[in-house]
């Protein structure tokens, strides 16, 4: 059985009198452990596609399982707590808490699943060293630069270890040497300790690292394709 | 790191805003916890010459006496004075006879109000025997000596040593002159004293009126204001023996002072409504602001399983720490001042007229604070309270919107 199955999904947003199909018929299986990235232009959805498996919002039709468990028709808390628990999230930009050190970044989600402090400390400094981001612990994000800031991103996202990342275009506030640094370490965690991420991107050096390139074109997929990533450096 | 200190956190965020609100907030509460407490200070003042010129914290009349003021409802005093007198909290005792009647000089006729007094305890605690030097005061229950207003001593061309005629009517319907000598003056500054009241022994005006004994009233002056309550039933118990005497607090025997407190008041009150409506105004814009910029970031809060509870939790105690900051900010700033006026007085005797009179009363120009701790608490909690009303709708707005949405967000 795979990790994330969707069926026949399809998200329309209303606009005005208007209706914007954002997705339609979506059928998609993605597996434990796999490295995959939801690639297309502008406006094909990738947002939308991710927002709906990371249940942030709800599809219009069709169904979406994680672990074999139906996630819709849930309320905001209930999908609140599913959040808290089986996924992480990474985004663009504006990713943390400017008021907390970047280790209490990190810990905010095991804050929530209320691990006591000492347990924290641990995993988060297990996390840091892992990151490259040891010694930055008491750094508000203002003072990090922008690659520090996704990988103390990346470190709450796996703090609480769900059972997969979503990271919404991680790279795109990145320089090109930066944003490849950042895929490869996510790589690294992939194959090293079976994280599953699941990202999202419009840049061809950044696709390329994927091993599963899942193309969306005007809210379709357009294609599905496994391939084997460049080495990591 | 728990929800309380992320608050803490997020509350000095814009640390500007912050400040001028706390200060906003602070302040607010440093005028009205200062001027309440002056006003507190100012009435306890007034109530307590009021009362000891007047009909005492508490006072007996028979009947109805004290609003028709009908000579006949008087009652005698039996040594009723001396036994309350001797009981616990109480200060004086002040029998009194009132007689609406004549006074005659050898060229002049005023109205005049005769009072009936008990010198010996008057002395004691009548703010109007103050300003009397002592060869002026009048000793004898029984003499023929008077205390006479300063402006009807005028008006009756009369000086000390002067004699002059007091008619009244005796119970059985006639009129009865007496004739006095001016011991003293009465300067008390309020027109109606001055103007219109003469002074005798009590037992002299009782015996001039055909009632010897008697009084009309009997005004009790407590060593507290605040004991009126635990007082006025014992009084009642001590009154058994005179059927038709009753006790009253002084708000219902003197309403003219209780009255121009209470407008006076109200006043305040309306003021106060004013600048918590003004400051309530600024804390909603602050709060509101500083959640309306923080849409975004609540997204990704709620995004990575913080629930919308937990979010409004989190606003909430933002307000509620704003709140205790401008509690403790007001509070320190209100009690030092009300610390500073109750020592040393708020002097206003280059800025409004000597001897203003209010509500019968004699406005002393040199206003001295009192501590209403539980009224400055009170409104510390309001203050609060204002905060926490203030966050109510942010919190539920904020907490409400879909993270996917929150984050599409600027
Ligand atoms: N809340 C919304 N209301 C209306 N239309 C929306 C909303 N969110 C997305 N859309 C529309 O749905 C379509 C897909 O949007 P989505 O954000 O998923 O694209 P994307 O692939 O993430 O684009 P980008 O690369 O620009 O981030 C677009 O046409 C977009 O305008
Ligand atoms: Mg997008």
């Amino acid at each position: 059985m795979s990790l994330i199955q969707l069926n026949n999904v399809g998200k329309i947003y209303p606009l005005g009198s208007q209706q914007v199909i954002a997705l339609a018929d979506i059928d998609l299986e993605i597996g434990a452990g796999e490295f995959t990235v939801f690639a297309g232009p502008s406006g094909s959805g990738k947002t939308t596609l991710l927002n709906l498996i990371g249940c942030l919002d709800r599809p219009t039709s069709g169904s979406i399982r994680i672990d074999g468990r139906e996630t819709g028709g849930r309320t905001a808390r209930e999908m609140a707590d599913f959040r808290l628990h089986h996924i992480g999230f990474i985004f663009q930009s504006y990713n943390l808490v400017p008021v907390l050190t970047a280790a209490e970044n990190a810990e905010f989600t095991l804050m929530l699943q209320k691990i006591p402090k000492a347990a924290r400390r641990r995993r988060v400094e297990e996390l840091f060293a892992a990151l490259g981001l040891a010694g930055l612990e008491d750094r508000r994000p203002n003072d990090l630069s922008g690659g520090q800031q996704q990988r103390v991103a990346i470190a709450r996202a796996m703090a609480a270890d769900p059972r997969v990342i979503l990271a919404d275009e991680p790279t795109a506030n990145l320089d090109s040497q930066t944003s490849e640094e950042l895929l490869r370490l996510m790589r690294r965690l992939n194959e090293e300790q079976g994280t599953t991420f699941i990202f999202s991107s419009h840049d061809p050096q950044v696709i390329h690292l994927a091993r599963r390139v899942i193309r969306l074109k005007d809210g379709r997929l357009e294609s599905d394709h496994r391939q084997s990533p460049k080495t990591a450096a | 790191m728990d929800l309380l200190s992320l608050a803490w956190k997020n509350l000095w965020r814009n640390r500007r805003r912050t400040l001028i609100t706390l200060s906003a907030l602070g302040l607010s509460l440093f005028l009205l916890q200062t001027f309440h407490n002056l006003s507190f200070g100012v009435y306890a003042q007034m109530v307590d010459s009021g009362v000891r010129a007047g009909s005492g914290h508490i006072a007996l009349y028979r009947g109805d006496y004290a609003q028709s003021r009908d000579e006949e409802l008087s009652f005698a005093e039996a040594g009723l004075s001396a036994a309350i007198a001797r009981e616990p909290g109480v200060r004086a005792a002040l029998p009194r006879v009132y007689l609406p009647g004549l006074a005659q000089s050898s060229r002049e006729s005023r109205g005049i109000l005769l009072m009936g007094i008990d010198p010996v305890a008057e002395a004691e605690v009548n703010p109007f025997w103050k300003n009397l030097p002592e060869e002026e005061r009048i000793t004898d229950p029984e003499g023929r000596e008077a205390l006479v207003g300063s402006r009807l001593l005028k008006e009756l061309k009369l000086e000390i040593g002067n004699k002059f005629v007091v008619t009244v009517q005796h119970r059985d319907g006639e009129l009865t002159g007496e004739l006095l000598r001016v011991r003293g003056v009465l300067r008390t500054g309020l027109k109606e004293i001055d103007g219109s009241m003469v002074m005798v022994g009590r037992l002299r005006a009782a015996a001039m009126a055909g009632i010897p004994g008697e009084i009309h009233e009997l005004a009790v002056i407590l060593e507290r204001a605040g004991d009126q309550s635990r007082l006025l039933p014992k009084l009642a118990m001590l009154t058994e023996e005179h059927p038709r005497v009753r006790a009253l607090p002084w708000e219902v025997a003197m309403p003219n002072l209780s009255d121009a407190i209470r407008l006076d008041y109200a006043s305040q009150k309306f003021i106060f409504a004013v600048i918590l409506l003004i400051v309530t105004i600024g804390v909603v814009n602050t709060l509101l602001m500083a959640v309306m910029e923080r849409i975004r970031e609540f997204g990704v809060l709620l995004a990575i399983g913080t629930t919308p509870g937990r979010l409004r939790l989190m606003i909430w105690h933002e307000a509620l720490l704003l709140g205790l900051l401008a509690m403790a900010l007001g509070t320190l700033l209100g009690s030092a001042a009300t610390w500073y006026l109750t020592a040393r007085g708020l002097d206003l005797r280059a800025l409004m007229p000597a001897g203003l009179e209010f509500g019968g009363v004699v406005f002393d120009p040199v206003l001295r604070a009192a501590w209403d701790v539980g009224w400055m608490l009170e409104m510390g909690l309001y203050v609060i309270g204002l905060c926490l009303l203030a966050s109510i709708y942010p919190a539920i707005k904020a907490a409400r919107i879909p993270p996917a949405e929150a984050m599409r967000h600027r």
